[in-house]
């Protein structure tokens, strides 16, 4: 066994390309932590992942396990900077991408633009061709239309096609034989069919997820095959994993074929993370919540599961119905309230937080680079919760005059004063994650007093106590090494395939053989899949969940089904979980037949993840990591004194209580008064609120 | 506890009423049995203050965010007395005549909020039922000449009591629809939508106080209309007439005066009731009003009570709109929409940067009925249709968007329709009709083909616009109308706008199609390059376009 096993993440941002290397003494299981950041290389994504491996000192032949992730699938999606694509859709159907499903969010406004279709109508073209609903060929596939489309998008720039079928969740022949055709005929061109993508119905949602992921494709597969080239002539001898939205990996070869599966993968690891930490400090219902720098995001997890959907859609909000994206994406909230975001004030004298936001360019007043508007870093600066004389780590020091100036607008305006300005910017900003921590809880059926917060990212510990609080929730926890917790996620990734299928069936006696073997056939498509990569069979794990409803409803819960095959006498027990997975999540229950509609599966197989080694309470007391005290502002709660800790000297074992600042260089713990802390045996914070 | 007035709590309170009517309707979504409910979203919730005046309402239609109010005060004054309104208790109307506005296919459910020991507020919902009794399958018919034959009426009555179910309510409910189950299914979605918001107002009254509660719903209310007088006082002043004729032969006029303090509408002279149900009650128009007047001053906010104080209606009672029981009132949301409209038309002329060329202006309320060939079960389709809205200053107007009167509003999937309804949607695309055409250009309307597939099904539809398609300005041409035509297996073609309970059979192809929103402006002064990508995307036809743009040039 080797000494040590070094595991890197790396992932693409807008702006920067970051990279963490945890280097493991397998001896002891003691780890150490490297960090590196680079510029972000478009068009040529690969050059920042490979700049940034050399800035970290990592030796890429060195490295044992790699995983990446990257924001390249979403940002050209929302700046528009994919290719020309063409699509090939069922006769009668070609304008399904640009009618879409109709509805006008924003209402009352006359103006509402609805969103244009990323393929115009002369590239949306028809063959004729049906299936049924159930599966069954009506009409026969004629290809004899195809080479003249073919050479129509020739002749008008496509790089990439879609193709996507009425029905081809049920049965995708027709789009078998078409992809196949096109690669006759234009072998070079990118093409991607709705059912390599998504099994399950709806034809809008469908056909736009296949254009969206030919939209992408030849960018991403283009620096995917170039990152796996360049790590390969630098050494590394094994294949990368790329993080997915559905917070497991997959393999570089896979990804290359739908790279739309990327599309949330940042997101991904940090609840994942979450999911992992939880299990490994004996948490298993976590709500986890991820506050950077223009954002805040938040997930629920229950039993250790993190929940996968795919009713994932783009730019879509109160004012613009968006573009759908039907592949698994963990079930999240996100709403535009981070450490940047803006503070402004109505022309009727009311006080917003957020969407707009300062970003790195100027950022923060307190940034000093020319910021002129007060975001919520800065009201957190002017209320001492985060040191003004260790702003960013120490990296940058604070405008105080700026922010102030700033945060004393924003009062001019209300007419207060700029505490009372600040902290009302505090109040605004935690109410947004409050409802946003609602959303994925209270919403769904879910009573946050069950579960206990995992709160990281930049934002994540300064403002997680008071949401807790607000939500009865009694206890946080601050991962170690907070600002990296995605990352982290990443290392404890799995390899993982979500299987979403649509087929209906009753559950009356007789109906299990056909579910069974719904089920046998999707696994046996996970498992030949994972043995063509060479995955160990004896690690693959399989996780059954049905989605069920009441006859004659649409909208399906999921209900997880363990315990085996299913058979006639187990469909009663289905049944009875159905009922009260139901009742919880809406306060009653129905003497009607229940149906199956389709089946979630989720398979996955371990790939070398970060073993954590849990140490002895030192006995250090934890004074010694005191750095000092000083007044912070607590809003609700007023200004108390409060001691600063040393967040790099704190030690397994250590308490005590609050008043107190946790302050390390990515992040900032605010721990209000009456709130008792210690810290795990892995250097995690645990923060209990009094009831 | 003592009433807070901290501006920022205030805030919270009202973002926190926000959400909870935005989860009811999360919940309504989820859990109904109707495809026009849980697809369509044809639905709306709302919350009011103890009086039923609107604090809040969640997304879904514009058209029934001002409906809540309305039933709940009818509630309110009837059980209002000592004793009437306990913890627990949730009530019911669908009749116009109580307080039910719309029509008897819509059921408001409403539930009152206690804390210390009174009511505080009330959480309410409405939604769209598949089939509520009366002569027609679906309820809806242009035969009724009565309300009587329109369904069930449930005049405000008590449906939970303490808590209870009311079982023989819940039985004459059921027995009276032709659907029973989905009925019973669809109430009881309602019912979980009011009581998961109930149990949140009552939280944020324990955390708040309830004081703190009521003031925060007052402030918001005044802010609404502070926030209107505002816009208000923006537009232009004086008094605005318009006349119109419509499909049926009728014609509509209305006058509206705008000053600093008000929004006179003024429909007292228009044609009586009629015997058929195309009149709609008061408060419906009050709806109409409601909704031009929001867009007009502040489209950007969710509406309360307050944002709408400056409105003043006048109108006949006896008259097609402010119809007198037992007017039949089945299709009441196209006169609704008619009123929209001709408010719309008669102000857009001097509001130019605020409101577009008309659109296609109708539900387009389309219903389909049979048996499903694969399972043997009786299905229903009940939908409003996409069309084209209106070219506006500077831009080419939207295609295949629901009309004014939906909102966040869902079309079916053919695949969908054609597992759930078992009919074969055989297109569903833009419709290229000429007509729209204009220095901006209307959005299309689409051509939906929908094929039999068992006999003795029907057809019941009432479109307006039919005749009269949507109307241009400065100078666009005028669209192109809604319809829908039948078309016989053996070729044979007829072409309705209004139509009750047609017979279907195998492979007759029922085809619906929806006008294009009017043009603005001279189409010979439209961008080259945007008609070389009209006739390239093959929304017009090159002849048709040398026509009516002028020669390529």
């Amino acid at each position: 066994m080797a000494d040590k096993t070094i595991r890197v993440a790396t992932d693409v941002g807008g702006t920067f390309t970051d990279l963490v290397a945890f280097e493991t003494d397998n001896r002891t299981g003691e780890f150490s932590i490297v960090t590196a950041k680079s510029d972000t290389t478009p068009p040529n994504f690969e050059q920042g992942v490979l700049n940034v491996l050399e800035k970290g000192g990592i030796d890429p032949a060195s490295v044992d396990f790699l995983a990446h992730g990257t924001t390249v699938v979403i940002n050209a999606l929302t700046e528009r900077k994919g290719v020309k694509v063409g699509l090939i859709t069922t006769e009668g159907f070609r304008d399904t991408l640009e009618i879409a499903r109709g509805n006008r969010p924003d209402f009352f406004n006359l103006h509402y633009e609805k969103p244009k279709p990323f393929v115009p109508r002369y590239l949306r073209r028809e063959l004729p061709g049906r299936m049924s609903y159930k599966g069954e060929e009506m009409r026969s596939l004629d290809l004899s239309g195809l080479a003249a489309i073919v050479d129509d998008f020739k002749a008008d720039g496509v790089e990439a096609v879609a193709i996507s079928f009425l029905h081809s969740y049920a049965d995708p022949t027709h789009e078998q034989r078409t992809v196949e055709a096109v690669r006759k005929l234009w072998p070079e061109v990118s093409v991607v069919a709705s059912h390599q993508i998504t099994r399950e119905w709806r034809e809008y949602e469908r056909t736009n997820t296949a254009v969206l992921s030919a939209y992408v494709q030849p960018t991403a597969e283009r620096y995917l095959s170039r990152l796996n080239d360049g790590l390969g002539e630098r050494g590394f001898s094994r294949s990368p994993y790329i993080m997915q939205s559905n917070c497991g990996v997959d393999t570089l070869e896979a990804v290359s074929r739908i790279p739309i599966t990327m599309v949330e993968s940042g997101p991904a690891s940090g609840f994942w993370g979450a999911a992992e930490l939880g299990k490994l400090i004996g948490e298993p219902n976590v709500i986890a919540l991820d506050i950077g720098g223009t954002t805040a995001k938040c997930s629920l997890i229950e039993n250790g599961q993190v929940k996968i959907m795919t009713d994932y859609w783009i730019e879509r909000d109160r004012t613009s119905a968006g573009y759908p994206i039907m592949v698994p994406v963990v079930d999240l909230v996100e709403i535009g309230n981070g450490g940047g975001s803006i503070a402004w004030v109505d022309e009727f004298g009311k006080l917003h937080v957020g969407p707009q936001s300062a970003g790195a360019v100027p950022g923060p007043a307190a940034y000093g680079r020319g910021g002129k508007e007060a975001t919520t870093t800065d009201a957190n600066l002017w209320l001492g919760r985060i040191n003004r004389d260790y702003f960013c780590g120490g990296a940058i020091e604070a405008d105080m005059e700026a922010a102030g100036a700033a945060i004393g607008a924003v009062g001019g305006k209300l007419g207060v004063s700029p505490e009372e300005a600040a902290r009302g910017i505090i109040r605004i900003a935690n109410n947004n994650m409050v409802n946003a921590l609602k959303l994925v809880s209270l919403n769904r059926g879910h009573d946050p007093r069950d579960f206990t917060m995992i709160a990281f990212g930049g934002g994540g510990a300064m403002h997680a106590v008071a949401l807790a609080a607000e939500l009865g929730i009694g206890k946080v926890v601050i991962p170690a090494g907070a600002s990296v917790f995605s990352a982290w996620g990443m290392m404890m990734s799995d390899l993982r395939r979500d299987y979403f299928v649509t087929r209906l069936a009753d559950l009356k006696r007789g109906a299990a053989e056909g579910i069974e073997a719904l089920f046998a056939e999707t696994e046996e498509r996970a498992r030949r899949q994972f043995a063509a990569e060479g995955v160990d069979p004896a690690k693959v794990r399989m996780l059954r969940y049905g989605k069920f409803r009441y006859q004659n409803q649409e909208h399906t819960t999921e209900v997880l089904l363990d315990g085996g095959k299913v058979t006639d006498d187990r469909l009663s027990s289905i049944e009875t979980a159905f009922h009260e997975t139901y009742e919880r999540e809406y306060t009653y229950r129905l003497d009607a037949p229940v149906e199956m509609v389709g089946i979630h599966l989720v398979a996955s197989a371990e790939v070398g993840k970060l073993k954590m080694a849990k140490r002895d309470a030192t006995g250090t007391s934890p004074a010694a990591a005191v750095k000092g005290r000083r007044k912070v502002d607590y809003a609700l709660e007023g200004v108390h004194e409060a001691t600063i800790y040393d967040g790099e000297k704190l030690e397994p074992g250590m308490a005590f209580t609050g008043p107190a600042i946790v302050e390390d260089p990515g992040t900032t713990v605010v721990v209000h008064p009456g709130n008792s802390v210690t810290v795990d045996g892995y250097r995690n914070i645990h923060i209990m609120i009094a009831p | 506890m003592v009433a807070v007035n901290d501006p920022i709590t205030l805030e919270i309170i009202q973002n926190s009423l926000q959400a909870t009517a935005d989860e009811m309707f999360a919940v309504m979504k989820k859990t109904a049995m109707s495809s026009i409910i849980y697809e369509v979203l044809d639905m709306g919730t709302g919350i009011t203050d103890a009086n039923g005046a609107l604090a809040s309402s969640g997304a879904g239609i514009p058209a029934f965010i001002g409906v809540l109010d309305k039933a709940v005060k009818v509630m309110v004054k009837k059980f209002g007395a000592a004793g009437g309104i306990e913890p627990g208790d949730v009530f019911v109307t669908n009749d116009p005549y109580y307080g039910g506005v719309t029509h008897l296919n819509d059921i408001v459910v409403a539930m009152p909020v206690f804390a210390e020991g009174k009511i505080i507020a009330w959480t309410a919902n409405i939604a769209h039922n598949s089939d509520v009794g009366g002569m027609a399958p679906g309820s809806l018919t242009g035969e009724a000449t009565e309300i009587y034959q329109e369904g069930l009426r449930l005049p405000a009555v008590k449906l939970i009591a303490k808590g209870e179910p009311i079982r023989p309510v819940f039985d004459i409910i059921k027995v009276n629809s032709r659907m029973p189950d989905v009925l019973e299914g669809d109430v009881w979605a309602a019912i979980a939508s009011v009581r998961i918001g109930a149990r949140r107002l009552a939280e944020l009254a324990e955390k708040y106080g309830t004081a703190t509660f009521e003031n925060a719903m007052a402030s918001f209310m005044d802010f609404g209309e502070e926030v209107s007088l505002k816009e208000l006082a923006k537009l232009p002043k004086g008094t605005f007439e318009l006349s119109e004729e419509q499909d049926d032969g009728r014609v509509f006029n209305v006058r509206i005066t705008i000053d600093e303090e008000a929004f006179t509408v003024d429909l007292r002279d228009n044609p009586d009731q009629s015997a058929s149900p195309v009149n709609t009650s008061r408060d419906g128009v009050m709806v109409a009003a409601q909704m031009i007047f929001k867009s007009l001053t502040d489209p950007y906010s969710p509406a309360n009570e307050g944002s709408f104080r400056p409105i003043r209606l006048l109108t006949r009672e006896g008259s097609v709109f402010h119809a007198k029981e037992p007017a039949p009132i089945g299709f009441y949301y196209e006169i609704e929409l008619r009123v929209y409209d001709i408010m719309w038309r008669c102000l857009a002329a001097h509001m130019p940067e605020r409101l577009a060329a008309g659109h296609f202006a109708s539900v387009c309320g389309t219903f389909i009925g049979g048996i499903h060939p694969d399972t043997g079960r009786q299905y229903t389709i009940i939908e409003p249709q996409l069309g084209g809205w209106g070219a506006s200053r500077g831009r080419d107007g939207n295609s295949a968007v629901f009309c004014g009167f939906h909102g966040e509003t869902y079309n079916c999937p053919a695949e969908i329709n054609e597992a759930r309804n078992g009919l074969i949607v055989d297109r569903m695309e833009l419709n290229v009709e000429p007509g729209g055409e204009g220095r901006y250009a209307g959005g299309h309307g689409i051509v939906m083909d929908y094929r039999v597939r068992a006999d003795n099904g029907f057809l019941t539809a009432g479109y307006t616009r039919s005749k009269f398609p949507a109307w241009p300005l400065d100078g666009g041409r005028e669209g192109s109308p809604n319809y829908v035509e039948v078309i016989r297996k053996d070729g044979s073609r007829e072409r309705f706008a209004f139509v009750s309970g047609l017979m279907t059979h195998t492979d007759d192809v029922i085809r619906v199609v929806t006008g294009n929103g009017g043009g603005l402006g001279d189409p010979k002064e439209r961008d080259r390059a945007a008609v070389a990508e009209d006739i390239r995307n093959g929304l017009i036809a090159p002849e048709r376009a040398a026509d009516v743009y002028g020669p390529a040039r």
